[in-house]
Formats: C-alpha cells, sequence, structure tokens
C-alpha cells in the first residue's frame, strides 16, 4: 500500500500535519500549479497503514485520510509489489 | 356506482384527493380549512396514507414536498396567512418541480382579517407570491361537486407539469353542504417516470422532465438554487438560469388553452358576466331571475393559467362584469388581454355579491 | 465498498473553503454509512441552507436541498412517506437553531426515524460570517461587532429535553469517536442528533485571533470537555469553565419512534 495525496483536491489546509502520529506529512514548501501548496510526505512507508492493512485485512489508524476535508488522501495498491524497508522511531 | 350525497365543500375536496390517490396530507389547523386536516386524519391511515400534523405550515408544505419526491401523491390544506407562510416553499417545489397540491380556503384578509368570512384576495398571491419568476395552475370551484372533481383534476395537473397546483376555494364553498354525486372511480394521470439514462432535469419538447421518484436509483440531487439538467447547482451561469426559470413558465404558459377549463353561456351576449368561485353562483341566479336580459356568461374554473382566448368566445361583447370577491384582482388580468371595456364590481367584507347588486350594474350598462 | 463510493467525485473539489471542517463531517457520516451496510438507493441526504447544507450534492445518493431551516420538516415528509428510505440530514448551527428551531424541536419530539448531523462552526459562514445562536459569548462577527452578548445555545442538552432518541456531540478533531457516535446514531430508531464542532477559519477564526487551522483545530481540542470528566466535576463541585462545551454521549433511549419500518 502506498500513501497518496490527490493534488487536484487538496487545498493546502495542512490538518494532515496536525493528526499524523508519525509525523509523515510535512508542510510543502512550493506551489503546485493550482496555487496550492500541498504538504509534502516525510517517508511514507512507515505509515501503519500502508505496512499492516495487508496483514490485518481492515484498515488501521487512518485518521488522516478521515480528517482530511478535501478527500485528498488515500492509499493505492503497488503493483509490482516493492519491499521497503522501515525503521520505526521511538 | 355513482354515489349521491349531501357532503360540505371541505369534506368534498377531502374525498376528491383520496380519490385522486392522494396518500400523504401535511398540514396545520387553520379556520375555514380545518375540516380538510380532520377528514384526511380521519380517514388516510384506513387507506394507508399518512396524516401528519406539523407545527407549522412552512413545515405543512415541506412535508408535502419531502412526500412527492417519493412518488407519493401529497397535499396540504390552509387558509390566507398559513398560505403566506408557505409562499417560500412553493417557491422551492416551482424551482424543483415538484407534483404537489395546496388547497387554499380562502378568508378575509390581510392578515388575520376575518377568519370565518369568505373572500377571494389570494388570487394575485397564488400566481406571484413567492419570489422570482415561476408558473402555477390554480383551479377555482363554485360548488361543492366542483371542489370534488376539480381536486381529482389538481392532483392530475400536478403530476403531469410537474407545479404546485392549488385549489383556491373560499369559506362559502368550504362550509357550504350540498347535493354531490360521487363517481365510482375518477381519472388518474400518473406521473411520467424518469426514463434510464436521461438527465433528471432534461426536458423533451413538452418542457416537463421525467419524474426522478426517490429510492428508486436514480442519485437525483435536488435543489432550490438554480441547477442544470444533471441537477447539479450552477447559480452562477446567466444561460443556464434563463433557460431553467424560462422553462418553468413555459411547461405552464404553453399549455393554457390546451388545459383551460371554462363554460361559456350565450356566446351572442353584448353583456358578459366573467366570474370564477363563489361568484358564479350569484351570476347563475341573475341568469335564471332575468333570461329576457340576454347576458352571457364566461365562468373560469382554472383561473392561472389565465386562457385569454376565451374572450374571443364572446364577438358581440360590449362590456365584461368581473364581480370578485376582492378589489378586482382577476379584472385586472382579463382588462390586459381585451379591448372590451371591463367592469369590476369588487365586493369586501366576506359575503357573496346579492344578485339585486349585479343586477343594479347591469341597469347602469343596458 | 467504502466510504470514497459514496461521493459524487466528479463534483469534487468542493466549494468548502481551506482549513473548513465540513468535508472531514461528511467523511465520518459517509464511513458511518458505509460501515452500516446501507444501498445507495434507499439512503437519502437532506439538508437545509448554508455551508453545511451543501453536503449532499457531493454525494451519489438521491438527496435534497431544501429552503433555509426547512430541512428537518422536508425529511418528515419523505420518511413518513416512505419509511424503507434511511435519511440522513445535514445541518448547521444557524440553519438548525436559528430559522429551524422549531423544526428542530418537533422533529425531537415527534421522535422521527432519522439521523441529524449538525456541524456547528458557531458562525453563519455561507452569508460571510454573522453571529449565530451559537457564537460563543464575547466572540466577533459580523454582527457583533463588539462581541456576542448571548448565551450560547446547547443544541445537544436541547435535543435531549425535546425527545430525541440518541444524542451525542463531538468535534472534527474527533473522528474517531465521531465516526462512532453517527454510527450508533444509524443504528438508532429514532430521532439520533450529533453535533460535531467545526472549525471555520475564515468566517469565525479569522476574526477571533484563531486565523491558522491549526489554531481553531487547537480551540476544538482544548475546550472540548469529555463528558464523563464534566461529571466528575459536577460531583467534586469543581468549577466548569463557561467556555467550555460536553463532548460525549448525552443519552441513549428508546422512547416510541415514528416511521420506523415495520
Amino acid at each position: 500500500m502506498k500513501l497518496v495525496i490527490d493534488e487536484r483536491r487538496c487545498k493546502g489546509c495542512n490538518i494532515c500535519t496536525m493528526v499524523c502520529p508519525y509525523r509523515i506529512f510535512r508542510e510543502g514548501d512550493r506551489l503546485n500549479d493550482r496555487g496550492v501548496v500541498v504538504p509534502r510526505l516525510d517517508r511514507p512507508e512507515r505509515c501503519t497503514n500502508c505496512r499492516l492493512q495487508g496483514l490485518y485485512g481492515r484498515r488501521l489508524c487512518g485518521v488522516c485520510q478521515m480528517i482530511c476535508p478535501d478527500q485528498a488522501i488515500r492509499w493505492e495498491e503497488e503493483k509490482p509489489y516493492e519491499p521497503h524497508r522501515v525503521v520505526i522511531e521511538f | 356506482m355513482t354515489r349521491i350525497e349531501f357532503m360540505q365543500g371541505n369534506t368534498a375536496c377531502a374525498e376528491g384527493a383520496l380519490a385522486a390517490g392522494c396518500r400523504f396530507f401535511g398540514g396545520y389547523p387553520i379556520t375555514p380549512s380545518t375540516e380538510i386536516a380532520e377528514h384526511m386524519a380521519r380517514r388516510l391511515p384506513k387507506v394507508g396514507g399518512t396524516f401528519i400534523q406539523m407545527e407549522d405550515e412552512i413545515a405543512g408544505i415541506a412535508s408535502v414536498i419531502g412526500a412527492s419526491w417519493t412518488g407519493t401523491r401529497s397535499m396540504t390544506a390552509t387558509s390566507g396567512p398559513g398560505f403566506s407562510l408557505m409562499m417560500e416553499n412553493i417557491g422551492y417545489a416551482a424551482m424543483t418541480e415538484t407534483p404537489c397540491v395546496i388547497v387554499n380556503i380562502q378568508r378575509g384578509g390581510p392578515s388575520t382579517g376575518q377568519p370565518t368570512m369568505a373572500a377571494q384576495g389570494d388570487m394575485l398571491q397564488c400566481r406571484f407570491g413567492s419570489h422570482g419568476d415561476y408558473s402555477i395552475i390554480a383551479l377555482s370551484p363554485a360548488s361543492v361537486q366542483e371542489m370534488y372533481d376539480l381536486t381529482v383534476k389538481a392532483f392530475n395537473l400536478a403530476d403531469r407539469f410537474r407545479v404546485p397546483v392549488f385549489v383556491m376555494s373560499d369559506e362559502v364553498i368550504g362550509h357550504m353542504r350540498e347535493r354531490i354525486e360521487i363517481p365510482e372511480t375518477v381519472p388518474i394521470v400518473p406521473r411520467n417516470g424518469l426514463e434510464q439514462g436521461v438527465l433528471p432535469f432534461a426536458a423533451g419538447e413538452d418542457k416537463i422532465p421525467g419524474f426522478p421518484e426517490f429510492g428508486r436509483g436514480f442519485g437525483v440531487h435536488v435543489t432550490g438554487l438554480t441547477h442544470d439538467e444533471r441537477g447539479y447547482p450552477e447559480a452562477t451561469d446567466p444561460k443556464i438560469h434563463a433557460g431553467l426559470v424560462g422553462r418553468l413558465v413555459a411547461k405552464v404558459e404553453d399549455a393554457r388553452h390546451e388545459i383551460a377549463d371554462y363554460s361559456v353561456t350565450s356566446e351572442g351576449a353584448e353583456i358578459v358576466f366573467i366570474t370564477y368561485g363563489p361568484t358564479t353562483r350569484t351570476v347563475r341566479q341573475l341568469l335564471h331571475d332575468r333570461p329576457e336580459a340576454g347576458i352571457g356568461h364566461l365562468q373560469l374554473r382554472i383561473v392561472w393559467p389565465f386562457p385569454e382566448k376565451v374572450l374571443q368566445a364572446f364577438p358581440k361583447a360590449r362590456a365584461f362584469i368581473v364581480p370578485e370577491m376582492n378589489l378586482g384582482q382577476i379584472a385586472r388580468e382579463i382588462q390586459r388581454h381585451t379591448c372590451v371595456p371591463v367592469v369590476s364590481v369588487p365586493k369586501l367584507g366576506g359575503e357573496l355579491h346579492t344578485p339585486d347588486e349585479l343586477a343594479a350594474v347591469l341597469e347602469g350598462l343596458l | 465498498m467504502s466510504a470514497d463510493d459514496w461521493f459524487r467525485t466528479d463534483r469534487l473539489p468542493h466549494i468548502y473553503c481551506t482549513g473548513c471542517g465540513n468535508g472531514t463531517i461528511i467523511n465520518c457520516t459517509l464511513e458511518a454509512v458505509d460501515a452500516m451496510g446501507w444501498n445507495k438507493n434507499d439512503t437519502v441526504f437532506i439538508s437545509g441552507i448554508g455551508c453545511s447544507s451543501r453536503a449532499p450534492g457531493y454525494i451519489v445518493t438521491d438527496s435534497l436541498h431544501t429552503t433555509h431551516g426547512r430541512a428537518l420538516a422536508f425529511a418528515t415528509g419523505v420518511k413518513l412517506a416512505n419509511p424503507r428510505l434511511h435519511i440522513v440530514v445535514f445541518t448547521g448551527d444557524g440553519d438548525l437553531a436559528a430559522i429551524g428551531g422549531n423544526h428542530f424541536i418537533h422533529a425531537c419530539r415527534r421522535n422521527v426515524d432519522m439521523t441529524v448531523v449538525c456541524m456547528n462552526n458557531m458562525i453563519y459562514g455561507m452569508t460571510g460570517g454573522q453571529g449565530s445562536p451559537c457564537t460563543p459569548v464575547g466572540a466577533l462577527s459580523t454582527t457583533t461587532p463588539y462581541g456576542m452578548g448571548e448565551p450560547v445555545f446547547d443544541l445537544a442538552e436541547l435535543a435531549v429535553t425535546a425527545g430525541a432518541n440518541y444524542v451525542a456531540r463531538w468535534t472534527s478533531y474527533h473522528v474517531t469517536e465521531l465516526t462512532r457516535a453517527i454510527q450508533t446514531g444509524l443504528e438508532t430508531p429514532g430521532f439520533s442528533f450529533i453535533e460535531a464542532m467545526v472549525q471555520c477559519p475564515t468566517a469565525y477564526g479569522r476574526r477571533n485571533k484563531l486565523r491558522q487551522v491549526s489554531d481553531m483545530i487547537t480551540y476544538l481540542k482544548t475546550h472540548a470537555l469529555l463528558m464523563q470528566k464534566k461529571k466528575r466535576m459536577e460531583e467534586e463541585g469543581e468549577p466548569i469553565p463557561p467556555e467550555m462545551f460536553a463532548v460525549g454521549e448525552f443519552t441513549r433511549r428508546s422512547r416510541p419512534a415514528l416511521g420506523v419500518p415495520k
């Protein structure tokens, strides 16, 4: 699974940067062609849902997707599957 | 088999509605229309319908519009002050093309006015009361029998044109008890449903889109905002607004001669009475009392949209006399369409014109 | 199926301002509706007028965007005429508490089987930031330039008193709790009322030193007082700060309801 921000929908409110327990979402620094500063993803492979959804068979955490007022955050299946090395910070 | 009964006008209205398949009534008590709600409250549960007394008339008409979107024939009944409260949602029904029937048993106004006396003062309000341009259909019964027949007709017109249809009666007819023939069945013209694959607000040649009933998988978005053919709000596009409102008005106005409902007496007459509602009865009495005078009579049963061509039924007319229980609301509309002098005979106070009063006007013209 | 399938994707992005919480509430509601396993064909979303009430336009089901304040009266008609349909009403604080107050208390009293989600942003957002019955005392708005002088309407308490079967309040920050509350509301026969406090950085925050989205979310977070904690404070005689609002479940009961399919 891969975390994706839909640049067509994001309005740059940065609420996602407040809620992610891993602080994956960071404030962006450049305007896109719609004039929106879309947050950037910092090592998104750390996301619980990306790692464990397949294992548990249900969505885990998912607060960023739920709270995103513009329906801009979602997960995509990766094809072909690429293993990631995940470093968990304590 | 036809049943003959002795019935009150308001009861006849409710019975007509039930015969037409009305299965939802949402209203609020108000003199002199309350008997309709009372009768519906008694009868609807027994025929599998729903009666609900809402918290005010605004909620009454709102619930009726909501119920209509489930495909149920729905109505409400009210009088002057309640009618004023309903105005915003009547505009909503016109904009969203929701079929519904609103019975207004008119009483003396403005404001609380004369709750127990008759009037015809809401005739312009029913046509123009809500803001913006739109068109509606208004019927005006002159007897208990017509109360029944026109209520049935109101439902058929509402479903065909997808507009709010008004039964503009008054305290005289509403509270009058009279002989009535109740037919075994009444003609029912069902709503045209929306065909699959057609946009919900895309109209054909008749300018009336098919009805996308809720719960059938159409996924229609109904909004009072200016909307495009998909039903999506497009509130800032001048072309879409002009097209939509133009169609809402045209779908009714273009059909005004086809749906016109009137009766003509003595086409060759020089002096012609034009009436709708209870004043019809006074003129009939006058015609009966003075057969020698050669008076013509036009009774309109559909007042809005106004079928102006019916005025040509009297080629020799040199005066139209329009007795009304208001200060000449429809007389002004008639004046707009004819070169023949129009004599308005207004009467306020809640009582019908007497035949003598009309005879005096007639004398002045002969 | 997931909540995503309920959106009219051709209409997104929606009209809400950057940082507006209404989108979050739509997410939570659709998540709950989806978890119920309801069919799109027999679910109807109804709303009045205002920012919150634009929500049904972004949902694929049948939807009724009605006149200001009257959504509950329309919904009553739809539900009673066809009890098979599931009804969810989106409304806002101005729509529900001010112009629609009468319909609100009577819908609660009748206990009509529907779920009402009120997005309380404490302001009239669509018209540009006028004071509403839910604007906190002292808050600035275009019609309360010297600070709101009227007390706030506690909508959840009102719904409890008026007779709703299920009442809860959460904020747009508490997405999981809110989703669970909405789902409980959808499951409960009778009238369910879920008040969702949302941020309005554009019309409310801008005039009240909460200009940033994060400031407004922090405001909601810090002013939400958990129901259990509030009860404990009351028992211990501790004063409850007047600017705090309780969050949690207010009531869950089974009074006789109207329009429940047999």
